[in-house]
């Protein structure tokens, strides 16, 4: 029997100790895991959970990310409560697997610690791997602080596990900047923690021997489309699933998560959207800015997948001009949330400015007066009634201002 | 581990099969014939996985299954990692009392063609069997990717056709040699490492039984002869492993603990190689006089391989 | 109707690509096939007393594959069972130690159970896929001697 932690009210925990303490309270019954930085500590902290009679499930430290997410592929499909953590080359690594995962409809939980893809190699902070998976099927949630990675990791096991869901599911976190960053956490008990998880529903389980079952068949043209797009629909609505589980969770702890985080919108006439520690750099400036007289507002769509086509849209429609930061470099193309609020937006009557910022890429620290003078620069677009800059550009970068393509229209 | 008979045929045919037909795997393939024996060799409940590959491919096609037990497909590399994490599952659910029927005896076994075997999931066998998991990897090597057409693998022999290492004009086919498997996975750590081949259909299920029994990870090479890519018609598949086995190309023996070697099967009358190669088309390149000296090849590595074997079963190192 | 050696109503019931096409809403979630429609420990019922589902394999048949078929000789067999171990497809039926015959909805007819025969004369011998079986045992070799 797992021994119990006796926590304080306020702990001071890093993002990975925080994560780690949650897998560690969900009573997970494997995890199967490879170290890589800056996710090492939460296997690390397992480990210790583990040799110290905190865990009793199994952990297999298996020889790569990959085996890591196929390890846990072979347990969940064995009937169990199953999660891993990895970041950058080790989530890369992963990613066929992850596909795998989520066609196969098993939950899984995976706290991911963003961090830059190589080449250069970067062992920062940065939303590459975070973007690379944003096809795998996979319901993803981003965490932007200490509490929130806590939390929103034992929400994920709630989420994924649920029986009108059955996907595995991210928890994303930024690298350093969160996952290294002590910070106070108010954690729940092992006993609160664990019952609002729940005990594990086994589906199709292959420890059941009366009900053989075949895992990971092959569909080929007549049949693959039908199985996709089942898929799809799964994750699709998986949204009222999530919606039901923070509305639990907010109900037991008083903290509120959700779907699209907003940020001063009532009234706002620029906004910034963005993931990760940057939301809340770009919730002090859009504070600081308030008391200047720019009506500045932050929209995160804090759960990147299934996207909130619909939710980006009502937050964002009636604002004149909207910057997108995307902390991932898109190699020949507008960013991942430039794309993906834009074709929100142009389903909207008044189909406000958006521009684009690709910054903080590697760790490349984004500050608070960064934050305003793109801002700024929405309130120039927003006077002018068009972009008034190139639509994409680069924050913080040195050398040469660097910006691709203009707009079309005019005043 | 509730073990069928084997004292002799009749008594083996009286095991339930839980391998069933109208797979789509070629008439004649060995794969089926070993895939059988495994499965009668025990009435233990199976959880078994298989890498991508002929195995996985024919015998289970959406909305079809030809597995009567829990059977799980991941990918080409991982079918060993597969049955670590069901494995893993099994034990801490054990612990955590929640199976549905904790007394009900299981085995974990892994499935991979030598192209998972012995290339792209290599480092996957490798790590499950370093970790000690209780399971058993069958290989069944049929000596080339035949899955998608032929291409070469690290298990093709020296002198083979295949559609990568092709045999022609300035080519005499693959020029490396086959990498030793059995040997690999013993000095990794596998309790038993083995090679059967399923015309001596009692030691391989003797071996299968052992490494069922056996607690820890075990590894079996399975002798598949591939009537599509080894090139002979399908009726001869147990003919052409008995070639393989009587002309040493494929040695039956096992290696227990990592050192200790036996053979299982010595030949009454040890058949020159050229017989063996002579029965399949991916040979038959070898028989113009100017590669005459790659078969001399052959011989003398088996030979020497035979050699070293009875050497290594002597000296019970 | 007989469909041959212990065949039950469900064993072979349609060709492989027959199936009805059913759209996304009623595919398998996460394509996972059931072996069985009802709980069963296959390893101690005989298949002809299994509840297959119709996601079993065993319900589908690839007769049409064969150009030449097995035909079965009973009264020349010994029961040594090397056709049923050997054989591929699960096509080989024995009881209780006794050969009882062949699984025409499975048998792709290889030959390798022709092969693996001991007798003499053998007792299974290929012939032509439209040869009815009376015909064949009636045309049954006598047994071959050997070459001084």
């Amino acid at each position: 029997m797992a021994e119990k932690m006796e926590l304080n009210e306020i702990e001071v925990w890093d993002g990975n100790y925080a994560a780690s303490q949650a897998l560690r309270q969900a009573q997970v019954d494997v995890v199967s895991a490879y170290p890589i930085t800056p996710s090492t500590p939460i296997v690390e902290n397992y480990g210790a959970y583990v040799a110290n009679g905190y865990v009793d499930g199994e952990f297999v430290m298996v020889e790569s990310e990959h085996a890591a997410m196929s390890g846990c592929i072979g347990a969940a499909a064995a009937g169990g409560r199953v999660a891993t953590a990895t970041s950058s080359q080790g989530f890369m690594l992963m990613i066929e697997v992850l596909y795998q995962a989520s066609g196969m409809r098993l939950p899984i939980v995976l706290t991911v610690v963003n961090r830059a893809i190589a080449s250069p190699l970067n062992v920062r902070g940065d939303h590459g791997d975070m973007y690379a998976g944003r096809d795998s099927g996979w319901v993803q949630i981003d965490a932007f602080n200490a509490q929130e990675a806590y939390d929103l990791t034992l929400c994920a096991f709630k989420i994924g596990e649920d029986m009108d869901v059955r996907l595995p599911v991210m928890v994303h976190q930024d690298g350093f900047v969160t996952s290294h960053t002590a910070q106070n956490v108010k954690p729940l008990s092992d006993d609160d923690a664990y019952n609002f998880v729940g005990k594990y529903q086994p589906y199709e389980e292959m420890l059941d021997f009366t009900k053989a079952v075949t895992y990971g068949a092959q569909t080929e043209e007549d049949w693959h489309y039908e199985h996709k797009a089942k898929q799809h629909k799964a994750l699709m609505d998986s949204r009222d699933v999530i919606d039901r589980v923070f509305a639990e969770y907010k109900e037991l702890t008083g903290r509120e998560y959700n779907r699209v985080e907003k940020y001063f919108m009532d009234d706002a006439e620029v906004a910034i959207v963005a993931l990760g520690s940057a939301v809340e750099t770009a919730r002090y400036a859009a504070e600081e800015l308030r008391a200047e007289g720019i009506k500045a507002g932050v929209v995160a769509p804090r759960c990147f997948r299934p996207f909130a086509f619909d939710g980006i849209r009502e937050a964002l429609e009636n604002v004149k001009a909207v910057s997108t930061l995307d902390r991932s470099c898109p190699m020949g193309a507008m960013g991942t949330l430039f794309n993906e609020v834009s074709a929100a937006l142009y389903t909207t009557e008044k189909r406000p400015l958006v521009s684009n910022y690709i910054y903080g890429l590697g760790g490349r620290d984004f500050s608070v007066a960064e934050a305003k003078r793109i801002f700024k620069e929405q309130k120039a677009h927003a006077d002018a009634g068009h972009i008034t800059t190139p639509i994409q550009q680069f924050s913080g970068l040195r050398g040469p201002k660097l910006g691709f393509f203009e707009t079309k229209r005019g005043n | 581990m509730a073990i069928t008979s084997i004292k002799n045929l009749k008594e083996f045919s009286t095991a339930n099969e839980r391998f069933e037909g109208a797979h789509l795997l070629c008439p004649g393939c060995a794969h089926s014939m070993i895939v059988r024996e495994l499965m009668n060799a025990t009435d233990d409940n199976l959880v078994l996985a298989s890498a991508t590959g002929c195995l996985e491919v024919c015998t289970a096609v959406y909305p079809y299954t030809s597995w009567d037990t829990s059977w799980i497909h991941i990918g080409f590399e991982n079918s060993a990692t597969a049955v670590s994490g069901a494995e893993a599952m099994y034990k801490a659910r054990k612990r955590k009392g929640t199976l549905k029927d904790p007394d009900a005896p299981v085995k974990f076994v892994a499935f991979g063609g030598d192209g998972a075997t012995y290339d792209i999931g290599f480092q996957w066998l490798s790590g499950a069997v370093e970790r000690g998991h209780d399971f058993t990897y069958i290989c069944l090597d049929n000596e080339n990717y035949a899955n998608t057409g032929g291409q070469r693998s690290s298990s093709t022999p020296i002198g083979a056709n295949t559609s990568t290492a092709q045999a022609g004009r300035v080519s005499y086919g693959k020029k490396q040699k086959k990498k030793d498997m059995v040997a690999i996975m013993a000095a990794n750590g596998a309790k038993y490492s083995a090679q059967l081949a399923p015309n001596k259909w009692k030691i391989m299920a003797k071996g299968f039984q052992k490494a069922l029994e056996t607690e820890g990870p075990c590894f079996i090479n399975t002798v598949s002869a591939c009537t599509t890519e080894w090139k002979f018609n399908p009726k001869d598949t147990i003919h052409i492993t008995d070639l393989a086995t009587d002309t040493l190309m494929f040695p039956v023996y096992e290696i227990i603990d990592g050192h200790e070697l036996n053979i299982l099967y010595r030949p009454k009358n040890i058949i020159p190689v050229e017989e063996y190669l002579a029965a399949q088309g991916r040979y038959k390149h070898l028989f113009k006089p100017e590669n005459k000296h790659v078969i001399e090849r052959i011989q003398k590595d088996i030979d020497a391989k035979w050699e070293y074997l009875q050497r290594r079963e002597e000296a019970r190192v | 109707m007989s469909r041959g050696v212990l065949a039950t109503e469900k064993r072979g019931m349609r060709e492989l690509g027959a199936e009805e096409f059913v759209g996304w809403d009623e595919v398998t979630q996460g394509t996972i096939l059931p072996s069985f429609e009802k709980d069963v420990d296959a390893a101690h019922v005989r298949p002809e007393e299994r509840p297959y589902s119709d996601f079993n394999s065993y319900t589908a048949t690839v007769a049409s594959w064969r150009v030449i078929k097995p035909v079965y000789n009973r009264d020349i067999c010994i029961d040594c069972q090397n056709c049923w171990v050997w054989c591929p497809d699960t096509s080989i039926v024995s009881r209780d130690k006794q050969m009882l015959g062949i699984d025409y909805d499975h048998c792709k007819g290889c030959g390798v159970c022709v092969e693996v025969c001991p007798t003499n004369p053998k007792s299974l011998l290929m012939f032509g896929e439209s040869e009815e079986t009376e015909e064949a045992l009636a045309k049954w070799p006598e047994k071959k001697k050997k070459a001084k």
